[in-house]
């Protein structure tokens, strides 16, 4: 669906991505995931035609940006961080308005409209002027406006910001009832959004990419030691002493000790499975395994792993309207 | 373009400001056609109402174009816009030809006084002279509309829009007495022409991030021009007039008002507004490039 290879791009010579290059495979949910500045905002502009990139090459559904992006804007549905709405207008006119401007047929607009209205729930508030809705409602006909026209991409740049949380619930739903059908790209910094409801995550830390991946694939390829995590019957000293012994094993930490019950954690140096041979030390010591299971690094301890790495502050702005003011 | 049309039109007569344009159109030209078409019995409209009432387009043209770009971008929706499959053009000729429309609204009232004037015993002659003169009037509010949607498209802000509109139409207005101010020889000319090569050797060096192409450029523009002053330094002076008189928006109006009909008049209006949308569709196209 996207091809992107070594793009860039700078406002008035400063960099805001810098050398991204990923494919965005068909039907699948992508979360494009950083901390503020981290460029986000900029990458969905540039695959939507909005901006242009300074350097590298974009693909489009086939398309190449920005040579071909009257064909390539018509494949795209997009949600900008903040929704473009009329607010004299009503949700009925103002669907309708952008269903003809997306070029719908006119024979189809009036389904289109209210299917769009109904994925959403906005068909109580159609008749309603968009100035007098709530910062919710106006998040999903912002998502409404996106959905139509029946786009192969759906981009959607932050879109459960300022919903609370059964909204939030929602519109996760209708994110991932959408991903059956279409491609989306969602970008977002809360973790948990991102693990819920994307089937590949794009890390990005100061306009560069960082990783890409499954979410519980990132885990195993950033975790290179694996860690185990543990139940057993005994004394903490001889279980702490019998898995060091192990080898393989580099880190062996106590969680808690109570009723003769140890729960451990311990990190191996790398992603090689060691269940059973701690199985067998801890047998060797004389103690009883009442739980023994492998564990993955949660999104959020990569993230922070990964971000911090490549540096603290952001030093690139996020929205480019605001400084090109002539 | 014509779902961008509808909306414009829609939008300006949703809230006040279309109908409190019109009104104020409306009420100058009639206090003038009262005053002067019917209080004094003269059939000539194109001079006593239209002619005398071109002050009111300074006002009213850059009011009516202060929001059309400004106010997208301010709020964002120039998003909507510039990632729908509509090309750029087609975005900026939907606004302008709803513009234009709203505009028809004040002219079409004039046409009822036209033949207002007709039935009260105009001759033939004067009623198509007092016809063409609107039209006339009518594409030179269209022009105007295309510099005041240029000079939205610039900002985010919809009153920089309506002043620069207002003082780029005033200085239209006074140019031609502006331009009497400026008789003198070559040598004024070609410091004015030097001037603006400067200014056009800045703009492509920081566009082309290139310093030595600057410079070039601002050499050229100074070699040509010192050729031209020593060989030919009437051209100079004749091209000074020329470019002078060009700015003069309204100026040529006046052709249609001494009852004649001159398609170079016209062919002005038209290239105007052609110029100036093309200046608004690239400025907007730049943007991306920021």
């Amino acid at each position: 669906m996207i091809q992107v290879s070594h793009l860039s791009k700078s406002y008035g010579g400063r960099p805001a991505i810098r050398d991204l290059s990923f494919t965005v495979e068909d039907g699948q949910i992508y979360g494009l995931l950083g901390p503020n500045g981290a460029g986000k905002s900029t990458i969905m502009n540039i695959l939507t035609g909005y901006l242009a990139p300074s350097a590298g090459e974009v693909r489009v559904a086939g398309y190449l940006l920005p040579e071909q992006a009257q064909l390539a804007k018509g494949c795209v549905g997009y949600l900008p961080e903040q929704p473009p709405l009329y607010p004299e207008m009503t949700v009925q006119e103002y669907l309708d308005f952008v269903a003809e401007l997306k070029g719908v047929k006119k024979s189809q607009r009036r389904e289109q409209v209210l299917r769009a209205a109904r994925r959403t729930g906005l068909e109580q508030v159609l008749p309603r002027l968009i100035r007098s809705l709530s910062k919710g409602y106006r998040q999903r006909v912002g998502i409404a406006q996106a959905l139509l026209g029946d786009p192969k991409l759906i981009i959607l740049d932050e879109p459960t910001v300022g919903l609370d949380p059964a909204q939030v619930i929602e519109i996760r739903n209708l994110i991932r009832e959408l991903g059956k059908a279409h491609t989306v790209i969602l970008s977002s910094h809360i973790l948990s959004e991102v693990q819920a409801v994307c089937s590949q995550v794009l890390i990005l830390s100061k306009g560069r990419l960082v990783a890409v991946g499954a979410p519980e694939e990132l885990g195993e390829k950033l975790n290179p030691g694996s860690r185990l995590r543990a139940t057993v019957l005994g004394d903490g000293k001889t279980v702490l002493a019998a898995v060091n012994a192990v080898p393989g094993i580099c880190k062996v930490e106590l969680e808690k000790e109570e009723q003769g019950e140890v729960t451990f954690t311990a990190e191996s140096q790398d992603a090689a499975d060691r269940r059973g041979q701690v199985s067998r030390a801890l047998s060797g010591a004389g103690c009883t395994v009442l739980a023994l299971a492998a564990e993955n690094k949660s999104l959020e301890e990569i993230f922070l792993a990964l971000t911090e790495e490549t540096g603290g502050a952001p030093e690139t702005q996020e929205h480019p309207e605001e400084e090109d003011d002539q | 373009m014509n779902a961008i049309f509808k909306r414009e039109l829609r939008s300006c007569f949703h809230g006040m400001i279309g109908y409190v344009l019109t009104a104020f159109m409306l009420v100058s030209t009639s206090i003038y056609f009262v005053a002067l078409n019917l209080g004094y019995g003269l059939t000539d409209f194109g001079y006593y109402t239209l002619y005398r009432t071109i002050f009111m387009l300074l006002l009213y043209i850059p009011v009516l174009t202060m929001r059309s770009f400004a106010e997208e971008r301010h709020s964002r929706t120039d998003q909507l816009l510039l990632t729908s499959p509509v090309p750029t053009w087609g975005i900026v000729l939907g606004k302008y030809f709803a513009l234009c429309v709203i505009f028809a609204v004040p002219c079409v009232v004039d046409v009822a006084m036209i033949l207002v004037l007709k039935v009260l015993g105009a001759t033939a002659v004067s009623t198509a002279a007092n016809f063409a003169s609107l039209l006339c009037y009518y594409l030179m509010g269209c022009a105007a509309i295309a510099v005041g949607v240029f000079l939205s498209s610039l900002t985010e802000n919809q009153i920089i829009a309506a002043i620069s509109g207002v003082a780029a139409l005033l200085l239209a207005y006074m140019m031609p007495s502006l331009r009497t101010m400026f008789t003198a020889g070559s040598a004024v000319a070609l410091a004015v022409f030097t001037a603006i090569g400067a200014v056009l050797s800045v703009v492509a060096g920081l566009r082309s991030r290139s310093f030595t192409l600057g410079c070039l450029t601002f050499a050229g523009c100074c070699a040509a021009l010192t050729a031209l002053f020593l060989l030919q330094s009437s051209w100079l002076t004749e091209a000074f007039s020329a470019v002078l008189s060009a700015l003069c928006l309204f100026t040529p109006f006046e052709d249609f008002v001494n009852s004649s009909f001159s398609i170079p008049t016209l062919v002005y209006y038209l290239t105007v507004a052609v110029l100036f949308l093309f200046f608004t569709v690239q400025g907007l196209e730049k943007r991306r490039w920021n």
